[in-house]
């Protein structure tokens, strides 16, 4: 490195762990306090490569004792804006553990730091050099940062008064994310983890939509991709729009195509019923279509009875999973159900007609407040006809497509067509099994097993085939 | 190069005690030591004289639970592994790191992909790591751990228990972790005992690496529930599990 500190700098020393008996202090971390900030500020307001000193230094600290700690980094630049300053604080993480005998863990007000007593021996004895160490990185790897500046703190009455101010820079931060949609993007990350036992489901993940099991985030997605584009999470470019709606974009057709193995070549982010998004195994809400009320429930995994249809998770999960598409069925993650774009395809929230109750509570913020009753729950309804009262009694969006498609019903008799007016039910019906795995063909014989499954016919023949 | 040693065997054969027995042995040397309970009973902290209050699985339910209440653009494996660190548990001679509960009903696909890379730094920072694991070798399977230099079955010394010790070696070669050896420590052995098991062992082609024998101190210290990392240089189960040690190049 240019200039001379008395430590060594290199990415090698990333994942060094400094143990509890090679620790010469320990600063911030669980049992303490302390933040890190960076802030975009003006050229003018920056004096670069300073360093200030609010505290004790560590030459004035105790061998094996504990300290908070904060830092403190104003940026600036042409290209500097506030939106970097989460990219920029998140690579103190970095910089730090390449400082042999430093140790940083976690982000902002968790961070964790602890100086190996090495590190303090080979001449480590002053906060300056690191502060320096770091900036030079800044420097360095971001080169749109011209100017920077560092401000430590270990004293705890100075942190604790910075510390509130510092929450509300996350919180606003925070919000600003949470504002990301699709359409800000050009990138969108996939995700095969679940191909083990779905290999041809594909798990888009966009900002409007978490991973089916509801641990990745477009965030996360984006993060592991950079770390190991090759790894299971990975960049999916998003190519054109074909359809905002639905979510059709051309470069999510493409992987879906490559991932499926040609399986599918079509996938809508935010359609229930056409091209939907294949369900892999791990989803941890599966929507079902009730053809009886075109409406949508949904069940999780944790609701240990039978949705109104008649079926508890366990049969609709095993019908749905296995990386396919199933019409009339779809698996989600919960956070989904949180996204502005959810199901808006087929009518958003205007189609759910049932919850289970914890569930319903666990996304109820985030429910439009014009439907929020309507929505009913096992302490409502029981099956599908107290469904149908109680949504009709609500007068639940739902109920108009009744009445149309009634008046619907009877133009087209009147036409005598034979078009039949929902097409999608006939595909939706719970015994319409994707696979028949219980079939046999051993033997000339044949078995069929239906579960959990109301058949009703006017006539069956069945022909001996010669 | 870390070296790392798992000890396992069926419920009751005494490998937490021979774990236990192997760390003390190794503390008197100056390597850095990572023991991992990697048993969902737990019992490696008690033996050893330390209490641990949570576990990996703990902190697995916390990302699980908390993941939609962290900041959407957080760096989730940071938060995580400094989540493991926190339940490091820091001893003068060794570091103590507990597996805990069994997973939940959710998908853990993602948590365990994650910790996989933490596991993977962290175990590098460490000259050995020994680990008490269940005969059903989960965490190899999940490839929480993905190498084993040496995995040693202890067995009581009966036929079974001996069958027990094949049944493992079968199962290591349909995992995808990499084993280098396959020991065999009988435990609890008596002289009446003593030939047949070798013969036994002989005979299912096992290598036995020590026959340690019944110790009246380790049965007492197990009644009162005392540690047996502190038992006495004395003790007969010590001195076998030292020259055992030996064997193995600790």
């Amino acid at each position: 490195m240019a200039e001379d500190f008395p430590f060594e700098i290199s990415p090698m020393f990333e994942g060094e762990r400094i143990r509890k008996n090679d620790m010469y202090v320990e600063l911030a971390g669980p049992k303490s306090v302390g933040f890190e900030l960076v802030r975009a500020s003006e050229m003018d307001n920056v004096e670069d490569g300073k360093f200030t000193l609010i505290g004790p230094d560590i030459s004035e600290m105790e061998e094996g004792g504990r300290y908070p700690f904060a830092m403190i980094y104003k940026i600036a630049g042409e290209l500097v804006e506030e939106d970097l300053e989460s990219i920029v604080e998140r690579r103190n993480h970095d910089f730090q553990n390449y400082v042999q005998g430093l140790m940083h863990l976690n982000q902002r007000y968790d961070v964790w730091v602890r100086i190996s007593k090495e590190a303090v021996g080979k001449g480590m004895t002053s906060f300056e050099s690191i502060a320096k160490a770091i900036m030079m990185l800044f420097k360095n790897e971001l080169p749109f940062i011209e100017k920077v500046e560092a401000i430590y703190i270990t004293d705890k009455d100075e942190i604790e008064k910075r510390l509130d101010e510092a929450k509300e820079i996350y919180k606003s931060r925070d919000d600003r994310t949470r504002n990301l949609h699709d359409e800000d993007v050009d990138t969108f990350y996939g995700c095969t983890l679940c191909q083990s036992f779905a290999p041809s489901n594909v798990c888009v993940i966009t900002p409007d939509r978490v991973s089916l099991c509801g641990a990745i985030n477009w965030f996360d997605g984006r993060a592991a991709a950079k770390v190991d584009p090759e790894g299971p999470q990975f960049a999916i470019p998003k190519g054109d729009v074909i359809d905002d709606m639905s979510g059709e974009y051309t470069g999510v057709n493409e992987i879906a195509k490559t991932l499926s193995s040609g399986e599918y070549d079509r996938i809508k982010l935010h359609s229930f019923f056409e091209y939907p998004h294949t369900s892999c195994g791990c989803f941890e809400v599966v929507g079902f279509y009730i053809p009886e009320v075109d409406g949508i429930g949904w069940v999780d995994r944790d609701f240990p009875g039978t949705a109104p249809n008649g079926l508890p998770f366990s049969t609709m999960a095993g019908q749905t999973g296995g990386g396919k598409q199933v019409v009339g069925f779809l698996g989600i993650g919960i956070n989904y159900f949180r996204s502005p774009k959810f199901i808006q395809a087929d009518g958003g929230w205007n189609r759910v007609v049932w919850m289970p109750k914890n569930l319903k509570d666990r996304v109820i913020s985030d429910i439009p407040a014009d439907i929020v009753d309507k929505i009913a729950t096992e302490e409502d309804v029981s099956d599908l006809e107290s469904l149908k009262t109680f949504l009709n009694e609500k007068n639940h969006p739902v109920v108009d497509r009744w009445e149309s498609e009634e008046e619907e019903i009877i133009e087209e008799v009147a036409e005598k067509t034979t078009a039949t007016t929902m097409p999608q039910m006939q595909s939706t019906m719970p015994m319409n099994f994707p696979t028949m795995p219980q079939m046999t063909g051993e033997g000339g014989g044949v078995k069929i097993i239906l579960k959990n499954a109301k058949v009703s016919v006017d006539k069956i023949i069945i022909k001996k085939n010669d | 190069m870390t070296r790392t040693i798992a000890i396992t065997g069926k419920g009751g054969t005494g490998k937490t005690a021979i774990t236990a027995l192997l760390i003390r042995h190794l503390a008197s040397s100056n390597q850095e030591i990572l023991a991992i309970d990697a048993d969902p009973d737990t019992n490696l902290p008690e033996t050893l004289g330390c209490e641990v209050e949570r576990t990996i699985g703990d902190m697995k339910e916390f990302m699980m639970t908390e993941r939609d209440n962290l900041p959407p653009d957080v760096n989730k494996e940071s938060i995580f592994e400094s989540k493991i660190y926190e339940i490091l548990n820091e001893m003068p001679k060794y570091d103590l790191i507990v597996m805990g509960r069994p997973e939940g009903s959710g998908c853990y696909c993602y948590i365990n992909n994650l910790l996989r890379g933490i596991m993977d730094k962290m175990v590098e920072n460490y000259d050995m790591v020994i680990m008490d694991t269940e005969a059903g070798l989960e965490h190899f399977s999940r490839k929480i751990i993905r190498n084993v230099d040496d995995l040693i079955v202890v067995t009581d010394g009966s036929r079974r228990g001996l069958r027990t010790a094949e049944r493992i070696r079968e199962l290591v070669k349909e995992l995808e972790t990499n084993v280098g050896n396959i020991y065999v420590i009988a435990n609890k052995v008596t002289d009446e005992t003593r030939e047949t098991i070798k013969q036994t062992a002989e005979d299912l082609g096992l290598t036995l690496i020590g026959l340690v024998p019944a110790d009246e101190m380790i049965v007492d210290r197990d009644l009162k529930g005392m540690p047996l990392f502190d038992l006495p240089d004395e003790s007969i189960a010590v001195t076998e599990v030292n020259k055992i040690a030996e064997r193995l190049g600790l």
